[in-house]
């Protein structure tokens, strides 16, 4: 049976200086997966290559265990030395191997719990083993599988909820005091990439406008050109901050900009409107004292990443709830995937029955349609019928029941029992039939009843 | 006809009252569950507060079938706030989550209910006019929104304080507390409403005490002048200076304390006859 596996690497295993020696650029993905498949006994494979993994996952062909040699497959394309990088490899088989594809694609695998990017990632993945031709029909079930899996557990469980990341938490801050945030502005104060990233995903979340003031005018206009802002001069900060509703500050500077002196003539122009001032600068560039105005909310980083904890600590108490549906989901796929390995058995085997039966079949009534019958010869002849067809069925499995060596054989005659559900009696007492109770299903048979079948197949 | 009066005046409560007192508790209740994280049952909480409004009116509808007019005396009124507060929290539940004050409310408009109609019942007052009608109706429906305001407010203040504490787990912060700029404008904008209403309420009062020809010197008319100069000055502080927020809600409370005084002056009395 052809075998799902995975061999990689990731955060779990390996720091980045190591990762990143294994990773693959996009355009080297299409090549390294053909050159797999063409040279490895691997059926279909697929490779992704993330900041915090490097995984294949693959189909072995019937009766492979490539494992081994996808291992020194990954080392040998990125020229590393095959022993070098055997040790924070690692490899699934089997069932492991679905319920490891079925955890990474619900982000339970990952650095950050239920983030979302994993999943698209997944998805351009497969997107490129489908170009390269080299997913086939167990890669693509299972990879189907594990997105609807990934979507149940995003609906099912709280492994995705709160917010991950200080910017984030900075927008579900900002909406707790607002609710919603269009035709909020915002002020960003200084030019720091945390104050870029927040300064978006408000945007992102409905702000209207996006005002820049830093003490370099030229900083000013290439973030604001960047963030889609506008760039306003720092003289100007206390108007800005008197027409603004949320103030992310990240400036450079070490004494505090945001003053309470400042404030308390900002917060009077303003009204009192409500203001949240989100300050992710260290130092810090807000007086802690302005919270205490009226309508003034202000968080600093320590503030975020407590929240951050707190979200983080929540999805990882769903992640157990997760981790049981991905357990019981992997179960019924490795069920199924198993079922398929015998379809071709089946098909074959009913192809042969009918084959006899048809062959058969049409030599009795090409017999019957030479000449006239009596109804007595007619019922001779299916009775006829009927015994050659079950004679030649049965003569295959007979003779090799017969022929094969007495341990083969004891094993063979088993497994009959089982499929014809059989009640095997020895010869000797096959006077008394149902003498001896039946085993129960499953129960293994002990060895002098196993010898016995035999006998009796032959009998018959 | 006063012995006519005190019979109507006792009339039993109705087979739905005890409906919408059965509602009032199971929707606090449910509405602690939502709080605990139980978000799925949020429609029931709806659906038994909608119930205990409907049930409640049927009570008052019942009463006005057996001659007793919801604001025929404070008793009976304040059966009337109780119904007005929760009609108010059904329409305001429509735009925000107000699970939180869903908690608060629910059993407030129950003790209420319960008070207006199980409290013992006292003499029967003088014959009442249009005039004292008109009063209490309006002085009611005033007091009714101003109450809607203050849960508001009490809100407001509980979220506010939790954000400025940064204890962002709060129970203010469960089930997505409603945001603190929408509390503070929602309270704003029923003070508008019941203010002009409370106004004419207060000045019917006082014709009508004076036509009656009592002194004005009970301890519940300066009172309720209070409350009115309370939502006066809070309107026109907001207008002129745009005082908003922690001050506002504070004193949109104090005014209702305030008025509530005056309410529980006048049921005291009429118990004690």
């Amino acid at each position: 049976m052809s075998e799902l596996f995975v061999v990689g690497i990731s955060w779990r295993t390996a720091p980045v200086a190591v990762r990143e020696k294994l990773a693959f650029r996009d355009e080297e993905l299409v090549p390294a997966l053909q050159a797999m498949t063409g040279s490895l006994p691997v059926a279909e494979a697929l490779l992704v290559s993330t900041c915090n993994r490097v995984e294949v996952y693959g189909v072995a062909r019937p009766g492979a265990e490539p494992t081994e040699q996808v291992r020194g497959f990954l080392a040998q394309q990125r020229g590393l030395p095959p022993g070098s990088v055997a040790d924070v490899l690692y490899a699934h088989r089997g069932g492991a191997a679905i319920r490891h594809v079925f955890s990474v694609a619900s982000a339970l695998d990952s650095l950050v719990l239920g983030e979302a990017q994993i999943l698209g990632q997944l998805k351009a993945a497969y997107g490129v083993a489908g170009g390269a031709g080299t997913s086939g029909p167990v890669l693509g079930r299972c990879l189907e599988r594990a997105f609807g899996v990934a979507k149940r557990v995003r609906t099912e469980t709280a492994i995705a909820r709160g917010a991950a990341n200080v910017s984030t938490v900075a927008v579900d801050l900002a909406k707790r005091v607002f609710g919603d945030l269009n035709g909020k502005s915002v002020l960003v104060v200084g030019a720091g990439k945390m104050s870029t990233l927040a300064a978006r995903h408000l945007y992102a979340s409905g702000a209207q406008r996006i005002i820049v003031t830093n003490r370099s005018p030229e900083k000013a206009e290439a973030l604001a050109a960047e963030i889609d802002g506008v760039a306003k001069p720092w003289a100007d900060l206390e108007g800005l901050l008197v027409e603004a509703d949320v103030v992310i500050s990240s400036t450079g500077a070490r004494e505090p900009i945001l003053t309470k002196a400042l404030f308390k003539r900002v917060t009077k122009a303003r009204r009192w409107r409500q203001l949240v001032v989100i300050d992710i600068a260290v130092p810090r560039d807000a007086e802690p004292a302005i919270g205490e105005l009226d309508g003034v909310y202000v968080f600093d980083i320590d503030d975020l990443e407590k929240v951050v904890a707190a979200n983080l600590a929540e999805r990882a108490k769903a992640a157990e709830h997760a981790g049981r549906i991905v357990e019981h989901e992997a179960g019924q796929f490795e069920h199924w995937l198993r079922s398929q390995g015998v379809v071709p058995t089946i098909r074959a085997l009913r192809e042969r029955f009918a084959q006899v039966a048809e062959a058969e079949l049409q030599k009795t009534l090409d017999q019957l349609a030479r000449k006239e019958h009596s109804q007595a010869q007619q019922r001779e002849a299916v009775q006829r019928l009927v015994q050659l067809v079950v004679n030649k069925l049965l003569h295959q499995p007979t003779a090799a029941l017969r022929e094969a060596s007495p341990d083969e054989a004891g094993l063979r005659a088993e497994v009959l029992c089982q499929l014809f559900d059989l009640e095997p009696v020895s010869s000797s007492d096959a006077g008394e039939p149902g003498a001896e109770p039946a085993p129960p299903p499953g129960a293994p048979h002990s060895a002098p009843r196993a010898e016995a079948a035999p006998e009796r197949k032959v009998a018959t | 006809m006063t012995s006519t009066h005190a019979r109507l005046l006792s009339v039993d409560p109705s087979p739905a009252f005890w409906v919408a007192v059965a509602a009032y508790a199971a929707a606090a209740l449910v509405l602690l569950f939502v709080l605990g994280g139980h978000s799925r049952l949020r429609s029931l909480a709806l659906l038994l507060v909608g119930l205990a409004f409907v049930a409640h009116g049927s009570d008052i509808g019942w009463r006005g079938v057996e001659h007793v007019h919801p604001a025929q005396s404070v008793r009976e009124a304040i059966g009337f706030l109780s119904f007005i507060i929760t009609g108010g929290y059904l329409l305001a539940s429509t735009r925000y989550r107000l699970t939180l004050g869903g908690a608060a409310v629910m059993p407030v408009s129950l003790v209420l209910l319960v008070v207006a109609r199980l409290s013992p019942a006292g003499a029967a007052p003088e014959d009442l006019s249009t005039l004292g009608r008109i009063h209490i109706s309006l002085a009611t429906v005033g007091v009714g929104v101003f109450a809607l305001a203050s849960a508001l407010s009490v809100i407001y203040l509980v979220e506010e304080r939790a954000l400025r504490r940064k204890r962002f787990d709060a129970i203010a912060f469960k089930d997505n507390g409603a945001p603190l700029e929408a509390l503070d404008r929602l309270s704003h904008r029923l003070i508008w409403i019941g203010f002009p209403i409370f106004t004419v309420a207060l000045v019917l009062g006082a014709v009508w005490v004076s036509k009656l020809g009592e002194s004005l010197d009970r301890p519940e008319y300066p009172l309720a002048a209070v409350t009115w100069i309370f939502y006066a000055v809070l309107l026109v502080v907001r207008q002129t200076y745009g005082w908003r927020g922690r001050k506002a809600a504070r004193l949109t409370l104090a005014g209702f304390a305030a008025a509530l005084i005056v309410l529980l002056i006048y049921l005291v009395r009429r118990m004690a006859g």
